[in-house]
């Protein structure tokens, strides 16, 4: 009865996971769709006589959001790379050993930078830091997305990194294929 | 020792940042070397936007920004970026003696002190076309690069265009921008005489660089080493300055020498122009208030 | 601190974090954060918040994003399968026959991307499969395909270019063109080492099905028709001012949309995939891009390169001597750092000696190009072998071993370079 009780627990924490970084890598799909829009809207402008002040700034913030939200999604595709050369060779414990050091690694890099990108966002509202292209947005507000998409990284390597540690993690992420 | 690390956006060889290496020196010398200042221009360190926060957040001591960039932040710091404000190297001056009290005092509320400015030469218009007066801007394609840019083609009819100065060569060449406002110097460097005929020598403005300092590490140097600084830095002001008006002259004679022709505007594009320039000093005291009022007011005293 | 111990230093936890298996953007980013910490008087935090967010918002960037979604749609059209179809009467009769396809296809991508990673990215997405399906041995695959796209660089547009441009401020117009003639000549130096090579090895080339009349290859080039409409569209928007460079890659997406509409292969599925698929091919390139960008702003704190180059250059020496060093430097840089990052953190130092020594500068801007196309494909950080690693998903010591002819036919370029300057300075010259 306890133990039914823990698994759908853990069931339950899986599907809001999985959702969190299937919905965020849409949210960056989205996003890239919005780089597309822009680049669009200014050769349009051009070809049409409008004018959209600061397309060039919101591509760039579009895919800003395009790369930071599908950080996590990536990786748990085993999308993003990593040298496998070392621990592709390792079997057991020794191997579960190395995989927690870079697991290790990457929780606190990840921690690191979804710390600092919330510092950006605030120090930005802060100082009012404005774009200073036409757009003039305040780049707080786009800076978000850098928070959002790192700290669901972060989440994702402890994630990982819990999966590892009771053994339930599956090896082909993010490793390659040997000859 | 104390180590500054000194950010840039214009390459190593654009007057600017000669000027700043000589300052650098200056200071190295007078201090004995107590004071290393770095400088690293080309925007190998910080790029043009992320100076101005990298030195209020102290990952930069010290840096080199411009000023009008940041007009969209705070309307004062695009005074000297008004159109046919302050017309010419004296008028400059006197535009400056008015506008540095407002900013040194918004710079210290940021926890910033300017050390010296330098301003650009004036801004002209660059065309393919011959321009006698505005009408004859109209339609064509104007290059976009800041707020004051893209309202005067609004003003005059123009189109205006977004094309990033990386792309701005091959937009020439390829007709995707007719025109385009700047300085005779960046018009040498970008060697717009490749593609456009015309240059009118409207003086427009002359937006100013701003060599700024983090006011935590300029409050922990000794008293000798702070005034070091501040004398160089009132050195490399008039120096920079002598050095802007030698580079204007030399570079109208390099677009004449690869063929551009090098006018005064005629006098009606010149009245068209400071009508444009009336329409947006209306708009920009709205939104400056009683700040901006106060500086005209000083400026035309 | 002397700079060996900071090199040492710093190279050693390069390859403990790359090797222990830590992803390769959080690697350089780890390094970037010791370097700060350890060798540099700034925190670390603020500044790599800064300078992340300043690259991956940047605009220059965003024909990259683009691209790789291009390359996406067409992967799942019949584009890349017709396109072989029609290229395979032609190649047939030179020994390596297909693998010609990487060279020619990167050689004509090259003249709609400013970038390599791009460049390699939509390209290998079409001829990996395609190659790989009829036979041809994998290592020539991958090799070529890493070899052909760097040449997105040399190749106008080119991203690199106007950022020397910019720095040794030279017409970014001129150096267009200077790239040209050295970028068909690195072209031919690839395909004629495939042929040496099919040459020695005719049993790795899998035969042809047929030989073809002339008429009957006039045929089948039909199929090269949606191909030739896509490319020459594109390059069509660049050079009528329809579209800067960078905005060309918009025009290639919408382009093929219309084309997989056209050959009915558009539907819902199609397109999730693709948009999907970019976006974690670009995300996963996006976090070493952002690594990167940390770690040059902390070698452009601690002024490793920018002492490294103040050290070449204060050596005196004659002109030929001042490349070969130069060269090396840039050799033994481009291991670990990205090409961009080179010559803004040494471009300040480098060219007043470079123009000092009589070097004319559009040509020196064509040597610098090649010794960046080198560093995309030299270990331990090489943008084109991490998207090369990504597509395939093979170790990438084996990639860059595969590459490495083609590291060397880039060497012989520059020798050839310096023999014959005319090779980039006669087609500026002429405007
Ligand atoms: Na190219
Ligand atoms: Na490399």
């Amino acid at each position: 009865m306890h133990r039914t009780a823990l698994s759908a627990r853990n069931l339950l924490m899986r599907k809001i996971l999985d959702a969190l970084y299937l919905g965020s890598a849409w949210l960056a799909a989205l996003f890239m769709i919005g780089v597309l829009v822009m680049v669009l809207l200014s050769i349009f402008g051009r070809l049409l006589q409008f004018y959209v002040p600061g397309t060039d700034a919101y591509a760039g913030y579009a895919m800003a959001g395009a790369g930071f939200l599908a950080l996590a999604h990536t990786l748990k595709s085993g999308e993003h790379i990593r040298v496998t050369l070392i621990i592709g060779k390792l079997t057991g414990s020794a191997r579960r050993g190395l995989e927690l050091w870079s697991l290790s690694v990457a929780v606190l890099l990840a921690a690191l930078l979804a710390v600092y990108s919330w510092r950006l966002a605030w120090q930005s509202h802060q100082f009012h830091d404005i774009s200073t292209a036409a757009d003039a947005t305040p780049l707080w507000i786009p800076q978000i997305l850098m928070g959002v998409g790192t700290t669901v990284l972060l989440i994702a390597f402890v994630d990982e990194w819990v999966l590892e540690l009771r053994q339930r993690r599956h090896h082909d992420a993010g490793s390659t294929r040997h000859e | 020792q104390t180590k500054w690390d000194l950010p840039a956006a214009y390459p190593a060889t654009n007057f600017h940042s000669v000027n700043l290496a000589t300052f650098a020196s200056d200071v190295a010398k007078a201090t004995d070397g107590k004071l290393a200042i770095t400088v690293h221009p080309g925007a190998s360190l910080f790029k043009a936007p992320e100076i101005k926060r990298a030195v209020q957040g102290g990952q930069a001591q010290a840096g080199e920004i411009l000023l009008a960039a940041y007009q969209n932040e705070w309307q004062m710091f695009g005074a000297d970026g008004l159109p046919f404000l302050a017309t010419g190297y004296d008028d400059a001056m006197k535009l400056y003696k008015a506008q540095k009290p407002i900013l040194e005092k918004k710079l210290g509320e940021q926890g910033m002190q300017l050390l010296y400015t330098v301003p650009w030469p004036p801004q002209g218009i660059y065309s393919k076309k011959a321009v006698t007066s505005a009408a004859d801007l109209k339609g064509s394609k104007w290059r976009a690069y800041s707020p004051a840019t893209s309202r005067i083609a609004e003003l005059v009819g123009a189109q205006p265009v977004t094309v990033q100065a990386a792309e701005l060569s091959q937009a020439l060449a390829t007709g995707a921008v007719e025109a385009n406002m700047t300085s005779g110097a960046t018009g040498v460097d970008s060697k717009l005489y490749e593609h456009l005929k015309f240059y009118y020598d409207v003086q427009a403005w002359l937006p100013k660089n701003a060599v700024i300092v983090n006011k935590r590490a300029f409050d922990a140097l000794d008293k000798a080493t702070q005034d070091a600084v501040l004398k160089a830095a009132a050195d490399a002001e008039t120096r920079g300055w002598a050095a802007s008006q030698k580079v204007n002259t030399d570079t109208l004679a390099v677009l004449k020498a690869n063929g551009m022709a090098v006018e005064p505007p005629s006098a009606t594009l010149k009245a068209d122009m400071m009508k444009v320039g009336d329409t947006m000093l209306k708009e920009w005291l709205e939104k400056a208030g009683p700040e901006g009022q106060a500086m005209l007011d000083g400026y035309k005293k | 601190m002397s700079e060996f111990v900071v090199t040492t230093l710093l190279i050693v936890s390069l390859f403990a974090l790359l090797g222990s298996g830590v992803w390769i953007g959080l690697t350089l980013a780890g390094v970037a954060w010791i370097g700060m910490e350890l060798f540099s008087p700034r925190p670390a935090g603020d500044a790599m918040a800064i300078t992340i967010w300043g690259s991956a918002s940047s605009w220059t960037l965003t024909a990259l994003p683009l691209f790789v979604w291009m390359g996406e749609i067409l992967f799942r059209t019949k584009l890349s399968e017709s396109m072989f179809k029609g290229l395979a009467p032609w190649v047939n009769a030179l020994p390596g026959r297909l693998l010609h396809t990487n060279i020619l296809g990167c050689t004509i991508f090259a003249a709609v991307s400013g970038s390599s990673a791009a460049t390699c990215a939509t390209i290998g997405k079409m001829s990996i499969p395609e190659l790989s399906k009829r036979g041809y041995p994998a290592d020539k695959i991958v090799g070529s395909l890493g070899g052909a796209s760097t040449l997105g660089l040399l190749i106008p547009p080119s991203i690199i270019m106007i950022v020397y441009g910019v720095a040794a401020e030279v017409s970014i117009a001129k150096l267009f063109m200077a790239g040209v003639v050295p970028g068909l000549l690195l072209g031919a130096l690839f395909s004629g080492y495939i042929m040496v090579w099919a040459l020695f090895n005719p049993s790795q080339v899998p035969l042809s099905d047929t030989r073809l009349t002339l008429a009957q290859k006039l045929v089948e080039s039909r199929h090269l028709i949606p191909v030739v409409l896509l490319i020459g569209g594109v390059i069509g928007t660049i050079y009528t001012g329809i579209a800067t460079a960078t905005e060309a890659a918009a025009v290639g997406v919408v382009g093929a949309l219309v084309l997989s509409a056209a050959q009915g292969s558009l539907t819902w599925a199609t397109f999730r995939d693709s948009l999907l698929g970019a976006t974690r091919l670009y995300c996963m390139i996006a976090l070493i891009l952002s690594g990167a960008a940390f770690l040059t702003l902390a070698m452009g704190y601690i002024g490793l390169p920018r002492h490294l180059a103040e050290y070449v250059t204060g050596l005196n020496l004659s002109p030929v001597v001042l490349i070969i060093a130069l060269a090396l430097f840039y050799m033994l840089l481009g291991c670990f750092l990205d090409g961009i990052s080179m010559i803004v953190l040494t471009m300040g130092v480098i060219l007043p000696t470079v123009s000092a020594a009589g070097i004319d500068l559009i040509w020196f801007g064509v040597f610098v190009v090649i010794v960046v196309e080198m560093a995309q494909i030299t270990p331990p950080v090489g943008f084109n072998l991490f998207v090369l690693q990504g597509m395939t998903k093979r170790e990438i010591t084996w990639i860059a071993k595969v590459t490495i002819p083609y590291f060397f036919l880039m060497v012989l370029a520059l020798a050839l370079l310096w023999w014959f300057p005319q090779i980039a300075t006669w087609l500026p010259g002429r405007m």
